[in-house]
C-alpha cells in the first residue's frame, strides 16, 4: 500500500492538486491586487479555476517524472537511451515506463476505468428515464450546485466525453501494445512521448470529473455556444479535459505513424503490413490533424468566457455557426478514429478464425484509407438543421453517402472471408461477429439520417442515438472486447476463462440490441435526445423502461468481464503458445513477450493472411546475430 | 544540400533566398496598397512558403537515406526529423482553423492597424529567419562561433518581434479602440496575433535551449539534430506569419 502512494501515479495526482492551488491563488491574489472579486460561488473564481486546471495538468507531468529525460536533454544531459524496468508486478502499471506494453495495458485499464465511469453515469440517468415524470432527479435536488435536470445535464453530457475519451485511450491501447509487435520493432519510435501521451491522459480524465463538482454544464458532450458561453464554471473544466486528453491523441497518433513509417521488419512492404497497422494509420492521420480543430474550437468558447472575445457571440459581430464547422470539422472524422481501428481489428481476427485468406485485403487496406480522407468532407452533415448556408447541404449529404462505399467493401470482404470457412467460435471470434452486425446496423440507419429531408425530422431524436450506439459498439466496443479476449494471453501468458466470457458475450450482445433498436423506435415516434423528462402521453414509458433493464444488463455483463479479466492474470488457465493459431509474428514466440520483444529479428517472407493454404508463411525469424532488426 | 555544399556557397544561397523573400514581402506590400489583389496575395504567400520550406527548412531532408543501422544517429535523426514534421502538420491546422476563423468573421475587411509597425515586425521576423539560417548552416560546417553569432541574433530579433507585436502593437491597437472584448475584429486580431506570438516564445526557449546546450558541447557538425529542430521550428513560426501578415493587415477593406 505504502508503495502505491510512492507511486507515480500518486505522485502525479498529488502535484495536480497542488498545481491547482498554485494556479488559482496566483489569479486570486492577481485579483485581490487589482480589486476585482476573489471568491465566487464554487470558491475560486473562474479565471482562477481555469489557470489552476491547467497549472494543475503542468504540475502532473512534471510530477509524476515523465518529462524528466526531457527536462535531461534540455540542460544538456544525455539520459540512457534504454531503461531498464525498475518496477516488477502491479507496480510497473501506476510507474513511468517506456515500454508500449507496459502503456498498452495502461492505456486499457484507464480506458475501462473510464468506460465504467460513464456507463455509471448513464445507468443513473437511465434510470431516472424508465419512467416518465422526474423520480429522483427532481428540482428540490440539490448537489454540486446543480438541481436534478441540471445534473441530468450534466451526466448525459459527461457520459458521452468520458466514453469518447475512453474510446481514444482504448484504440491507444490496442495500437500501442500491438503495432510494435506486428511490425517486429522493439518499441515504438519515440518511447518517451509514448508515455507522455498516456499520462497526459490522466489529469484530463481528472479535468472532465471536475466538471462535474464545479457546477456541470448544460450543452451536452458538443458544448454549442451561446449555452456553453454561459454554463457554470463546469464548463472550463470540461473544455480543459478535452483539450488535454486532446494532447495525448495528437501526440498517441504522430508516435504511430513514425513507427509504422520507421519500423517495418525487413520484407514487410506496405501491402504486407498486417491489416490492423493499416487501420492504424488512417486512424493516426485524422487524430494528428483533426483533433486540433477541436481544442481550438473550445479554447475559443474558453477566451470568449474569460476575456469577452465575440468569436461566437451575435452581438460581438461573432457567428456561433462557425464553433459548429470548427468543432465537427474534428468532431465528426472522430468518429472514424474510433471505429477504424476496431474494423482493422476485425479484419485482423476474422481470418484467424475462419482459418481462410482475408477477402480482398488491398481493397481493406484502402477502404480504411478512403474512410478516412472521405471522413474529412462530411462534418456539415451534423448542421443541416443549425441555420448554415443552405446550399452546402447537398454537398455535405452526397459526400456522406460517400463513405458507405468503402464501408460497404470492409462487409463485402468481410462476408466473403467468412463464406466457406472452417468458423469456430471461441470468445474473441463471439465479439468479432456480433462487431460486424451491430456496424452493419449503424451503418444501414446511417444513410437515413445523412439525407437532408430525412434528417431534418431526425436530427436531435433517439433514433441518431440509436444510430450512434450501434456504430460505436459495432466499430469500437465489441472488437475492443475481442482485442482483450484475443491478446489477453499475449500479455500475461495466461486466458481468459471462456465460460465467463460466452456468458459476457450472450449478456451484452441481446440486450444491446434492445436498447438501440428500442432507441432508434421512440426515435422515430418522436422521442427527442438529451432531456430529462417526456410526456406520457407519447406512450414511451414501457419502451423506455424495457430501455433501462437492458442498460442494467448490460452493465451486468461488464462487470462479470471485469471480474473475468481481473481473476484472469492470476489465475486463468495457462497459454503460453500460439493459442488461436494466428499467422502474425507475436503469436510465435513464447508469451508472455519479454522487455524488449523479439530475441530474434524476423523477416517478412509471405502475404499475412494465407491461412488454410499449404506451405505457405508470414514470417521467418532471422537465425544470424548480426543482421540484427532491419 | 546544405552539407554537401561549402559554406561560403550555402552561405551565398541563404542571402539570395532572403533577398527573394524581402523582396517578395515589399512587392506583397505594395500590391496591397496599390490595388486589393487578393489572388496576387496568396500566390505571393505559396511562393513565399515554398522558398522557406525548401531552403530554409529543408524539407527534402525527409527524403534523405539514412544508414540502415536502427540504432544509429543518422537513423534516430531520420525519425525524429518525420516526427517534427507530423508536429508541425498537426500545428498547422491550428493556425488554418485561426485562418478560416478570420475569413468568415471579417470576410474582405480588416481591423484598423498601424501599416508601418506591421511591416516592420514583418521585416524583423523575415531577418530572424535569415539568421536562424545562417546558424544552423554554420553549425553544420562545424563553424560554432559563426553558430553562437547568428543564433543570438537570431533570439534578439525574435525577441524584438515578441516585444513588437505584445509590448507595441498591442497596446497600440487597443489605443485606437480595437480592444479584446470590444467588436470581433479585436478578437480574432489578438487571438491569431497572441497563438503566433506564443509559438514565437516557445521558440525563443528552444533558441536558448540549444545556445546552452552548444556551450556545454553538446553539438558537432555531424551530430546537431537540436539545432536542426530548433531551426526548423524557428522558421515554421516565420511560415505562419507569411500567412498571418497579409491575413490581418493588408487585404480586404478598412472595417
Amino acid at each position: 500500500m505504502k508503495r502505491f502512494f510512492s507511486s507515480a501515479l500518486m505522485r502525479g495526482l498529488f502535484w495536480q492538486f497542488i498545481g491547482t492551488l498554485v494556479g488559482a491563488g496566483l489569479v486570486t491574489a492577481i485579483r485581490a491586487a487589482m480589486g476585482l472579486s476573489v471568491t465566487d460561488k464554487f470558491f475560486f473564481t473562474e479565471p482562477a479555476w481555469v489557470l489552476g486546471a491547467f497549472f494543475g495538468v503542468l504540475f502532473f507531468m512534471v510530477g509524476t517524472g515523465v518529462t524528466s529525460d526531457w527536462i535531461k536533454w534540455a540542460r544538456g544531459i544525455d539520459p540512457p537511451e534504454h531503461h531498464e524496468e525498475r518496477f516488477q508486478g502491479w507496480e510497473k502499471y501506476v510507474n513511468i515506463s517506456l515500454d508500449h506494453k507496459v502503456i498498452g495495458v495502461q492505456y486499457a485499464i484507464t480506458s475501462l476505468a473510464l468506460i465504467c465511469i460513464g456507463g455509471l453515469f448513464a445507468l443513473i440517468f437511465r434510470t431516472e428515464l424508465a419512467q416518465s415524470q422526474l423520480q429522483f432527479l427532481t428540482t428540490d435536488l440539490s448537489l454540486f450546485g446543480q438541481n436534478g435536470p441540471q445534473l441530468y445535464n450534466t451526466l448525459m453530457s459527461l457520459h458521452g466525453m468520458i466514453m469518447i475519451v475512453s474510446i481514444l485511450l482504448g484504440i491507444a491501447s490496442a495500437m500501442n501494445y500491438v503495432i510494435p509487435l506486428m511490425l517486429g520493432a522493439q518499441d515504438m519510435s519515440f518511447p518517451r512521448l509514448n508515455a507522455f501521451s498516456f499520462w497526459i491522459a490522466v489529469p484530463a480524465a481528472i479535468l472532465l470529473l471536475m466538471s462535474l463538482v464545479l457546477g456541470g454544464f448544460d450543452t451536452g458532450w458538443t458544448g454549442y455556444p451561446p449555452l456553453s458561453a454561459r454554463a457554470p464554471v463546469g464548463m472550463q473544466m470540461f473544455f480543459l479535459g478535452v483539450f488535454t486528453a486532446g494532447w495525448s491523441s495528437i501526440l498517441g497518433a504522430l508516435n504511430i505513424i513514425v513507427t509504422v513509417v520507421r519500423m517495418r521488419a525487413k520484407g514487410m512492404t506496405a501491402f504486407r503490413m498486417p491489416i490492423f497497422v493499416w487501420a492504424a494509420i488512417a486512424t493516426s492521420i485524422i487524430s494528428l490533424t483533426a483533433t486540433q480543430l477541436i481544442g481550438l474550437s473550445f479554447q475559443m468558447v474558453m477566451f470568449q468566457r474569460l476575456f469577452g472575445m465575440g468569436f461566437f457571440d451575435p452581438g460581438k459581430g461573432g457567428n456561433p455557426i462557425l464553433f459548429q464547422h470548427l468543432f465537427w470539422f474534428y468532431s465528426h472524422p472522430a468518429v472514424y478514429v474510433f471505429v477504424l481501428p476496431g474494423l482493422g481489428i476485425i479484419s485482423e481476427l476474422l481470418p484467424v478464425f475462419v482459418r481462410k485468406p482475408l477477402f480482398g485485403y488491398r481493397w481493406i487496406a484502402m477502404s480504411s484509407m478512403a474512410i478516412a480522407l472521405v471522413g474529412f468532407v462530411v462534418w456539415a452533415h451534423h448542421m443541416f438543421t443549425s441555420g448554415m448556408n443552405e446550399y452546402l447541404r447537398v454537398p455535405f449529404m452526397y459526400s456522406t453517402l460517400l463513405v458507405a462505399v468503402p464501408t460497404g467493401v470492409k462487409f463485402f470482404s468481410w462476408i466473403a472471408t467468412i463464406w466457406k470457412g472452417k468458423i469456430t467460435t471461441p470468445t474473441p471470434m463471439l465479439f468479432v461477429l456480433a462487431g460486424i452486425v451491430a456496424f452493419l446496423m449503424g451503418g444501414l440507419s446511417g444513410p437515413p439520417n445523412a439525407t437532408v429531408s430525412v434528417d431534418l425530422h431526425l436530427h436531435d431524436t433517439y433514433m441518431i442515438v440509436g444510430h450512434f450506439h450501434d456504430t460505436i459498439f459495432g466499430g469500437f466496443v465489441f472488437p475492443f472486447f475481442a482485442a482483450l479476449y484475443f491478446w489477453f494471453p499475449k500479455a500475461t501468458g495466461r486466458r481468459m476463462n471462456e465460460t465467463l466470457g460466452k456468458l459476457h458475450f450472450w449478456l451484452m450482445t441481446p440486450a444491446f440490441f434492445v436498447l438501440t433498436l428500442g432507441m432508434m423506435r421512440i426515435g422515430l415516434l418522436g422521442m427527442r435526445r438529451r432531456i430529462v423528462d417526456y410526456d406520457p402521453a407519447m406512450g414511451f414509458d414501457s419502451t423506455h423502461m424495457v430501455l433501462t433493464i437492458a442498460a442494467f444488463l448490460i452493465a451486468l455483463a461488464v462487470l462479470i468481464f471485469l471480474y473475468n479479466f481481473f481473476n484472469s492474470i492470476k489465475n486463468g488457465e495457462k497459454a503460453e503458445g500460439n493459442v488461436w493459431n494466428s499467422r502474425s509474428p507475436e503469436w510465435q514466440v513464447p508469451s508472455p513477450m519479454p522487455a524488449h520483444n523479439y530475441d530474434q529479428p524476423f523477416e517478412v517472407v509471405g502475404e499475412p493472411y494465407d491461412y488454410g493454404l499449404a506451405g505457405s508463411k508470414y514470417v521467418e525469424f532471422i537465425k544470424s546475430e548480426k543482421s540484427a532488426h532491419n | 544540400m546544405s552539407h554537401t555544399q561549402d559554406k561560403s556557397s550555402a552561405f551565398q544561397q541563404g542571402i539570395v533566398i532572403f533577398v527573394y523573400l524581402a523582396a517578395l514581402t515589399a512587392l506583397e506590400y505594395f500590391v496591397a496598397v496599390v490595388f486589393t489583389a487578393i489572388p496576387i496575395l496568396v500566390l505571393i504567400a505559396f511562393i513565399k512558403v515554398a522558398l522557406v520550406m525548401y531552403y530554409y527548412m529543408h524539407i527534402y531532408k525527409l527524403n534523405e537515406e539514412s544508414d540502415s543501422d536502427r540504432d544509429s544517429y543518422s537513423y534516430k535523426t531520420g525519425s525524429n526529423r518525420f516526427g517534427l514534421w507530423l508536429f508541425l502538420l498537426s500545428d498547422a491546422f491550428v493556425f488554418g482553423g485561426l485562418l478560416v476563423s478570420r475569413i468568415n468573421l471579417l470576410g474582405f475587411t480588416r481591423p484598423p492597424l498601424n501599416q508601418t509597425l506591421g511591416l516592420a515586425v514583418t521585416a524583423v521576423l523575415l531577418l530572424s529567419s535569415f539568421f536562424m539560417n545562417r546558424g544552423e548552416t554554420a553549425m553544420a560546417h562545424g563553424d560554432k562561433k559563426g553558430f553562437v553569432v547568428n543564433t543570438m541574433i537570431t533570439l534578439a530579433l525574435g525577441l524584438g518581434f515578441l516585444l513588437g507585436v505584445v509590448a507595441v502593437e498591442w497596446p497600440n491597437a487597443a489605443r485606437e479602440g480595437l480592444t479584446a472584448s470590444g467588436n470581433v475584429a479585436g478578437g480574432i486580431f489578438y487571438m491569431m496575433t497572441g497563438m503566433h506570438a506564443f509559438h514565437v516564445f516557445t521558440g525563443l526557449i528552444f533558441l536558448g535551449i540549444i545556445l546552452n546546450n552548444n556551450r556545454k558541447g553538446v553539438y558537432s557538425a555531424e551530430k546537431h539534430w537540436g539545432v536542426e529542430a530548433a531551426a526548423v521550428y524557428w522558421h515554421f513560426v516565420d511560415l505562419v506569419w507569411i500567412f498571418f501578415y497579409p491575413a490581418l493587415y493588408l487585404i480586404g477593406k478598412l472595417l
